[in-house]
C-alpha cells in the first residue's frame, strides 16, 4: 500500500472539502477547493486511492505546493 | 576495379562504426529499454533519409604493419535526413561507447560546438538533438597535460546561440544528461524528455551528495516531475521513445525551416464556418467557477490540431501550437481550473511562448480568461512583478498580428498583457465577458471608502454603489463606445477567426528574417 500525497497547485484559503477520510476517489476527482483571488480552484488527485486525512479544515490559509490530503491505494 | 581494396576497407570500417559500443554494450542499452542513437535515428527521420555524415571518426589501433585492428566509433552520429519531407540536421550521442563522453580534443565531431551545428546554422535547416551524455571528464586534464577554462576552444555556445534566432532546435533528453550536454538541451526552442527514461541536472546525486550530504536518485533529482512539471527546464514529457519521436515530428510540422520563411500551410478538412454549439454555455454563470478551457481552445482550433507546449509547467495558463483553417497559430488560454491567476510560472510561460511564436513568424491568439496577477507575499517573493511585467514587454515587441478573444475575465495589468497593443488592438468578447482595473468585489469598498462609511447604512450603500458600477460593466456598453471591437455569439469564434487569420497571412511575408529586439528586458 503506497502513501499519495495530494498537493494545492495554488495559495489560497480553502472554500470547501469535498471529500473525507474513508472516501474512495478516482483520478480526476476533486478532493478540495481552494478559493484564491475570488476564484475557486478544484484541488484534484491524479491518483486514485483511499482518502486516508484530510490535513485542512475550510477557511484554512495553504501555500502553493502545501500537502492538503493523504491517500492510500 | 583498381580501388577495389580501398572500397572494401571503406565498407569494412563503415560496419564497425554502425556496431557502435559492440554487442555487449548495445544489448546491456537495449535491456535498460533504450534505443541506440543509430535506431532512434532511423525511427526518427522519414524512411530511409538519413545521410550519415563523418561515420569514420573514431579512433582505430594498428598492428605495426598498418592494419586497423580495432576500432572505437567516435560517441556522436550525425547527419542529414528528412521530416515529412522536410531536411534536417540531427545528430546525438552514442551512449553505448564511454557513456556518450567528449571525443578526444576535437569537438568537430559533437554535438556542442560541432560540425552539425555549422550544418544547421549554414544550411539554414532546423536541428535535432537527441542528447545523452555527462558532458566533460577531469580525465582530459591527464590527456592534455593541463586544465582549460570554461569554453575553450571550438567547445563554447556561441553556434548554437546563433541558431536560435534562425533556424528551430529540438533537444530531445533521451537519458541521463549533465554538465555541458545538459546546457545544449536547453538552447533549443523546445525541448522533451522522457518519463522515468530521462533526467537533466547541472550536476548528477555524487556532486550533490558531496556538496550536501543529501542522497537523491537520478529520478528525485532531475526527472520529469522536477525538470518539466516543478521547473519548466524541459518543455514537454513523452511517455517512451516512440512518443517522443512523435512530439518531435509533430513540434516540427508547425515551424518554418528558418525564420525567412513561414510555417508551412496544413490541408485542412475542418470547416472554417464550423460552429459549436457547446461553446454558448460553456462558461458557468458564476464568475467564481471553472470550466474546461482545453476542451473551450480544441472546439475553435482545427480538429486534433491543439500540440500543447509546456503542458505540465505553470498550469495557470495554456500554450499551444495550433491551426486554424490549415494556417499555424499560437494559442495563449488562461486557464480557470487554476483560477486563471498569472503566477510567476504561467508569466514565465507566457514570455517564453510569445517569442517562440513571433520569431517563427506564427500569428499569436489569447483566450482571455484572467483576473489579475497572484497576489501575496509568497507571489511578490517570486518575482511576480518582474516575471509579468517581463511577458507583458515582451508581448509589447512582437511584430506578428496577435487576436484576442476575452471569454471571461479581463482584469488589471494581467489582463493588459492579452492585448495587440504594439499593432492593430484587435480584441473581441464574448457576452460573459468582464473588464476592468480590478474586479467590482471588493474593488468598490477601496474606492468609496469615505461615501460608504458616512451612509446611514453602511453595508445598504456598499451594495447600492455596486450594483450601478455593475450595470455599467455590460460588456455591451464597451461595444457601444467601441473599446471592444465587437461582442460575438461564442458559437462564431471559430468563423470569425479563420477569417482573420486567413486574411493576414500576406501580412506574415513582408517580415521575414531575424528579429532583431532592443532594449533590455525588466
Amino acid at each position: 500500500m503506497s502513501r499519495i500525497e495530494v498537493k494545492s497547485e495554488i495559495t489560497g484559503t480553502v472554500w470547501q472539502l469535498q471529500a473525507q477520510p474513508g472516501d474512495r476517489v478516482e483520478s480526476g476527482d476533486t478532493l478540495i477547493v481552494i478559493e484564491s483571488m475570488k476564484m475557486e480552484i478544484p484541488v484534484i488527485t491524479e491518483d486514485g486511492g483511499v482518502v486516508k486525512e484530510i490535513l485542512v479544515k475550510e477557511k484554512d490559509p495553504v501555500s502553493e505546493g502545501q500537502v492538503v490530503a493523504i491517500l492510500e491505494d | 576495379m583498381s580501388w577495389k581494396a580501398e572500397i572494401e576497407e571503406l565498407h569494412q570500417r563503415r560496419k564497425l562504426a554502425a556496431a557502435c559500443g559492440g554487442p555487449e554494450a548495445v544489448a546491456r542499452h537495449h535491456k535498460s529499454g533504450k534505443l541506440t542513437v543509430r535506431e532512434r535515428i532511423d525511427t526518427l527521420l522519414d524512411a530511409r533519409s538519413f545521410r550519415e555524415v563523418g561515420k569514420l571518426a573514431g579512433k582505430g589501433s594498428y598492428d605495426k604493419d598498418g592494419n586497423l585492428v580495432k576500432f572505437e566509433p567516435a560517441p556522436y552520429v550525425m547527419g542529414l535526413g528528412r521530416i515529412d519531407g522536410r531536411p534536417i540536421a540531427i545528430g546525438g550521442e552514442d551512449y553505448t561507447i564511454r557513456a556518450g563522453t567528449g571525443f578526444g580534443s576535437d569537438r568537430r565531431k559533437g554535438g556542442q560546438g560541432g560540425f552539425i551545428e555549422d550544418l544547421a546554422y549554414e544550411y539554414r535547416i532546423p536541428l535535432i538533438n537527441l542528447v545523452e551524455g555527462t558532458g566533460g571528464t577531469v580525465n582530459t586534464a591527464k590527456r592534455k597535460g593541463y586544465t582549460v577554462v570554461p569554453g575553450y576552444g571550438q567547445d563554447g555556445f556561441e553556434r548554437s546561440v546563433d541558431l536560435m534566432g534562425i533556424v528551430p532546435v529540438v533537444s530531445a533528453v533521451m537519458g541521463t544528461t549533465a554538465g555541458g550536454p545538459s546546457a545544449r538541451a536547453l538552447l533549443c526552442h523546445w525541448s522533451i524528455m522522457i518519463r522515468g527514461q530521462s533526467q537533466i541536472f547541472a550536476a548528477g546525486p555524487p556532486v550533490v551528495e558531496r556538496a550536501f550530504g543529501k542522497k537523491l536518485t537520478k529520478e528525485e533529482l532531475g526527472g520529469a516531475k522536477i525538470s518539466a512539471d516543478t521547473a519548466g527546464t524541459i518543455d514537454n514529457v513523452a511517455e517512451n521513445e516512440e512518443d517522443c519521436f512523435h512530439q518531435i515530428r509533430r513540434f516540427l510540422s508547425y515551424m518554418p525551416q528558418n525564420v525567412w520563411e513561414l510555417p508551412p500551410p496544413g490541408s485542412c478538412d475542418d470547416p472554417a464556418d464550423r460552429c459549436e454549439d457547446a461553446l454558448a454555455d460553456i462558461i458557468p454563470r458564476s464568475n467564481r467557477q471553472p470550466y474546461n478551457m482545453r476542451k473551450l481552445v480544441e472546439m475553435v482550433v482545427d480538429r486534433s490540431s491543439m500540440f500543447e507546449i509546456q503542458p505540465g509547467f505553470g498550469r495557470a495558463v495554456i500554450t499551444c501550437l495550433a491551426r486554424m483553417g490549415g494556417h499555424v497559430a499560437g494559442v495563449i488560454a488562461n486557464n480557470p481550473m487554476f483560477g486563471g491567476i498569472m503566477d510567476y510560472k504561467a508569466a514565465r510561460k507566457q514570455a517564453h511562448f510569445i517569442e517562440l511564436c513571433d520569431m517563427f513568424n506564427i500569428p499569436l491568439i489569447f483566450f482571455a480568461d484572467i483576473p489579475g496577477f497572484m497576489v501575496g507575499q509568497e507571489s511578490e517573493a517570486n518575482a511576480i512583478l518582474r516575471e509579468g511585467v517581463r511577458a507583458r514587454y515582451v508581448g509589447l515587441q512582437v511584430t506578428v498580428p496577435v487576436f484576442t478573444v476575452i471569454v471571461r475575465k479581463c482584469y488589471g495589468m494581467a489582463g493588459g498583457g492579452v492585448i495587440d497593443r504594439r499593432g492593430l488592438n484587435f480584441k473581441i468578447a464574448w457576452p460573459s465577458a468582464e473588464w476592468g482595473s480590478l474586479p467590482l468585489e471588493g474593488g468598490v469598498k477601496a474606492a468609496y471608502r469615505r461615501e460608504i462609511e458616512s451612509a446611514p447604512d453602511p453595508a445598504q450603500r456598499e451594495k447600492e454603489i455596486e450594483n450601478e458600477l455593475r450595470q455599467l460593466a455590460s460588456p455591451f456598453r464597451t461595444a457601444e463606445a467601441f473599446a471592444i471591437e465587437d461582442i460575438i455569439d461564442p458559437r462564431e469564434t471559430r468563423p470569425y477567426l479563420c477569417q482573420f487569420i486567413d486574411a493576414l497571412q500576406g501580412r506574415l511575408k513582408t517580415q521575414p528574417g531575424p528579429k532583431f529586439k532592443g532594449g533590455v528586458r525588466p
